[in-house]
């Protein structure tokens, strides 16, 4: 199930999926992603309708390809509701998410270390117009990897250990005498006696109180009223403090109906997209060229190519950086492909995660060598830019083939991507 | 009128013989002028003498202080004042003397002081900050800070006060001087002396009479009261007393019982703390009258077998206690004796007396004011300033907090108003009252 609706694919992640089973499933989570449950094949019949009007929903859509990565989250999660004619998208409580709510559809792309960037997508379609939003509850997140799953402990102020015991102070009242319960007792009976006075103490409020407490530290022996409250991060094992956890809104949302359109039209994020990576063009403007090209090679021997790009750990990787370094990355790759590509040949995004470029005109074991020249150079960019990151490629290179279709060209380059 | 009164007057003056003069003022030329200028004179001339001879011995001191270099506990007790805490803790971070922990005692506050104690805590400004979250009084909080002490001397501040850059050094090396110094009292000095005429006149008293008269006192051992405000103590000496018996007047106690033991009281004049003083009539006559029960219960009434030999009689306990007694208590009451003395054998001449002791306190006043100003220590004021406030001493000091004393040792004498004071939780001194203490 997560498979399949995590993909990039709309044809794949927007497929109905029914769950056959004997007893009804528990989890939250999977429960929202299906688009139902039978108990045996004989049922299948009833489910007809609805997967009838489910493609039907399909077919109204239109995909863009922004290369954003929050736009196409975004498009992916409105295409779905869409589809299912939901339009609520509901934080559920879930303790397998790493920000303790799941917002089911678009929560799946993300692996539980990364979960925090739905709240930042959200933010963004909610200020595209495309959501509005209610209160719902509040989380706090590890201020180092953003987790939401912390250990709260009340720990000693000085070196934090939460290993501690606590002890009652009494005040003597007729003698000022003022210590830990443990001062009063003597070795002979369980009464308590004052070690100022010698006087028995003997009842609360009228010889004596107890006006405070006092903790001592098992492990520095630091003495302490008050504790400091720290947070523990059960992902990174960071100890926050409380006043740096960041505290984070979870919201309620609904669909609007420019949302419903963007779902139906497709969504471009007007301040997010790409179109002006320079050295790159409009994936529609690269079908083209693609066409002319294929149409080139029918009527002209010689061998032209196509090879496509795939970061394949993408939302890991956008989760870590916010959406300018995004752009700044992606830049560099398209500056890297672009020094080792003849200027006939063209770049374009197919996706945020998915680069499609021409190699027109030269074998294509050597298109193959030089893409892997690019991948090495790129892979080493990576390592000096973001040393705690690790980016992923897979790489397809393939001849043009005048028989087939521009579209069947690209749907076979990127079928095997995850 | 006034002339007449003035003519009366001169003839008065120019028909007065000597006898006369003794008999109609005895009470000035015996008890005043001569306890408190001749007396204070000739012993501060002998205090500066002294303190030349062995200025070596206080050179040697000093070193040996700041080559041991032993950590000072600064505890400072109170309720609600957490708003002068900031000052305070800034005049204890420009000291000379490095090594100090610092440590607040919040009694029960209930206005935001637990907020800046923590934070002054936090950022690392003082060494702990603790709270008992129900009142216990001042006796019970500085107790209480006691025992998270760990420094070889101890020094009790009050949070309102500040305190002058070396004041710490100067009131640890009197332990130096003499190794059976037990408690080192500081000189309290008033801060807003100019902000209204209450304040200005307690500004000359603290000058004349607190601090020379402990100045004084301290040379010839009778030294009694080392002030809440700025006082050290050996922790060894606090241990075997252990700590404050509750108050009011807690500092005159634990000095009390400091001497019973054995120990020498000094007071440093150069050790110099500066305190906010009441700044209208009314405070100041709350204050006076519980500082003037305290004399008669903690002399009179606990710490009264001083005056009875046993083993643990000293002589100089027993001249400070009588000395003490004679010049509050009975003085007072003598003061009155003339009064009516005057009334009943002088009645024709009672304005003219009055007139007479006036100048004659006004003068001894300037005398005092100017001379004693040779063996004060810097100062933050300019003398000059209360020049022109002398003219009203005598009748602060003569009449007005004369008659406080009166009440307040009637008062306590009849009633034990004492045990009453709002200044204690009424818990405690229920107990105090019943034990005598
Ligand atoms: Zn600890
Ligand atoms: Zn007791
Ligand atoms: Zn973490």
């Amino acid at each position: 199930m997560r498979r399949i609706r995590s993909s990039n694919n709309p044809e794949i992640y927007l497929k109905p999926v029914f769950i056959l089973k004997g007893i009804n499933i528990s989890d939250p989570f999977v429960n929202r992603l299906c688009d139902g449950t039978i108990f045996s094949l004989e049922q299948i019949e009833f489910i007809i309708p609805t997967v009838e009007k489910l493609l039907t929903k399909v077919n109204d859509l239109k995909f863009t390809n922004s290369i954003s990565f929050e736009a196409q989250m975004i498009e992916k999660t409105i295409s779905f509701m869409y589809t299912c004619d939901v339009f609520d998208l509901e934080p559920v409580p879930y303790v397998y998410s790493g920000i303790n709510y799941s917002y089911p559809i678009l929560s799946v792309n993300f692996r539980q270390t990364e979960e925090y960037t739905v709240l930042d997508i959200l933010d963004i379609a909610e200020r595209e117009g495309i959501f509005e939003s209610e209160y719902f509850d509040r989380v706090y997140l590890c201020s180092n990897c953003s987790n939401g799953h912390l250990t709260y402990r009340e720990v000693c102020p000085k070196c934090g250990s939460s290993n501690s015991t606590t002890e009652d102070i009494v005040h003597h009242f007729p003698c000022g005498y003022v210590g830990p319960i443990s001062d009063f007792k003597n070795e002979i009976d369980d009464q308590l006696d004052c070690p100022k006075c010698d006087k028995r103490v003997r009842h609360i409020g009228v010889d004596y109180d107890k006006p405070s407490v006092l903790h001592e530290c098992k492990n520095c022996a630091h003495k302490f009223q008050d504790y400091n409250v720290k947070a523990k991060c059960l992902n990174c094992l960071t100890d926050n403090g409380v006043e740096v956890l960041k505290g984070k809104e979870i919201r309620r949302y609904k669909l609007t109906k420019k949302g419903e359109l963007a779902a139906i039209n497709g969504f471009v994020s007007t301040s997010k997209d790409i179109d002006e990576i320079i050295g790159t063009v409009k994936f529609d403007t690269f079908k083209t060229m693609l066409k002319y090209e294929i149409e080139r090679l029918r009527q002209t021997e010689g061998s032209s190519n196509i090879c496509a790009i795939h970061i394949t750990n993408p939302s890991q990787v956008y989760s870590k950086i916010g959406s300018e370094v995004q752009k700044g990355l992606l830049k560099d790759l398209v500056r890297v492909i672009r020094s080792n590509i003849r200027s006939s040949d063209v770049i374009s995004f197919q996706s945020s995660s998915t680069i499609i470029l021409s190699m027109n005109e030269i074998p294509n074991r050597i298109a193959k060598r030089i893409l892997e020249e690019i991948i090495n150079m790129l892979k080493r960019l990576m390592n000096t830019a973001f040393k705690n990151m690790e980016v992923n490629f897979e790489t397809n290179v393939m001849s043009l083939d005048y028989k087939l279709s521009p579209e069947l060209h690209i749907q076979q380059l990127t079928k095997d991507f995850k | 009128m006034f002339e007449e009164i003035i003519d009366n007057y001169v003839r008065f003056l120019s028909s007065l013989t000597v006898d006369h003069f003794i008999r109609l003022f005895w009470f000035f030329i015996f008890f005043e002028f001569v306890r408190y200028f001749l007396i204070e004179f000739v012993v501060l001339n002998l205090w500066r003498l002294s303190k030349y001879l062995n200025r070596d011995i206080y050179a040697r001191a000093r070193d040996e202080f700041f080559f041991e270099n032993p950590l000072i506990s600064v505890i400072i007790p109170g309720k609600n004042e957490g708003k002068h805490l900031y000052k305070l803790i800034n005049s204890l971070n420009e000291q000379t003397y490095r090594n100090v922990e610092i440590i607040v005692i919040d009694d029960g506050s209930d206005d935001d002081t637990v907020t800046i104690g923590r934070d002054l805590e936090r950022a690392g400004l003082i060494t702990l900050f603790i709270r008992n979250e129900i009142r216990g009084g001042k006796a019970s909080a500085a107790n209480f800070g006691l025992r998270f002490t760990k420094g070889k001397y101890i020094i009790h501040m009050d949070a309102d006060c500040s305190y002058d850059n070396d004041a710490i050094e100067k009131i640890i090396i009197p332990f130096y001087v003499d190794k059976e110094v037990g408690g080192v009292g500081g000189n309290v000095q008033v801060r807003n002396y100019d902000e209204t005429l209450v304040t200005s006149l307690q500004a000359i008293e603290y000058y004349d009479t607190i601090s020379i008269g402990r100045t004084v006192t301290s040379y010839l051992g009778i030294y009694r009261i080392i002030s809440g405000a700025f006082g050290a103590f050996r922790a060894d000496v606090l241990d075997q007393v252990k700590g404050w018996d509750i108050g009011p007047g807690l500092d005159g106690d634990i000095t009390v019982k400091i001497r019973k033991l054995g120990y020498k009281i000094k007071f440093e004049q150069d050790a110099i703390c500066l305190t906010s003083v009441p700044n209208t009539l009314k405070k100041l006559t709350k204050q006076r009258l519980r500082w003037d029960k305290s004399l008669i219960r903690f002399r009179v009434r606990k710490h009264k077998d001083v005056l009875f030999p046993n083993q643990a009689f000293k002589f100089a306990n027993f001249i400070a206690f009588v000395e003490n007694i004679t010049y509050n208590l009975i003085l007072n009451f003598k003061w009155y004796f003339y009064l009516v003395d005057m009334v009943v054998n002088y009645p024709s001449m009672i304005v003219n007396i009055l007139i007479t002791n006036i100048l004659l306190y006004t003068f001894t006043n300037f005398l005092k004011f100017v001379l004693y100003s040779l063996y004060r220590p810097r100062s933050h004021t300019q003398y000059s300033f209360f020049l022109i406030y002398i003219p009203a001493m005598v009748f602060y000091f003569g009449y007005y907090l004369r008659v406080v004393r009166t009440i307040a040792y009637l008062q306590e004498f009849f009633f034990k108003l004492s045990y009453k004071d709002p200044w204690n939780p009424e818990k405690t001194s229920v107990h105090a009252k019943r034990l005598k203490l």
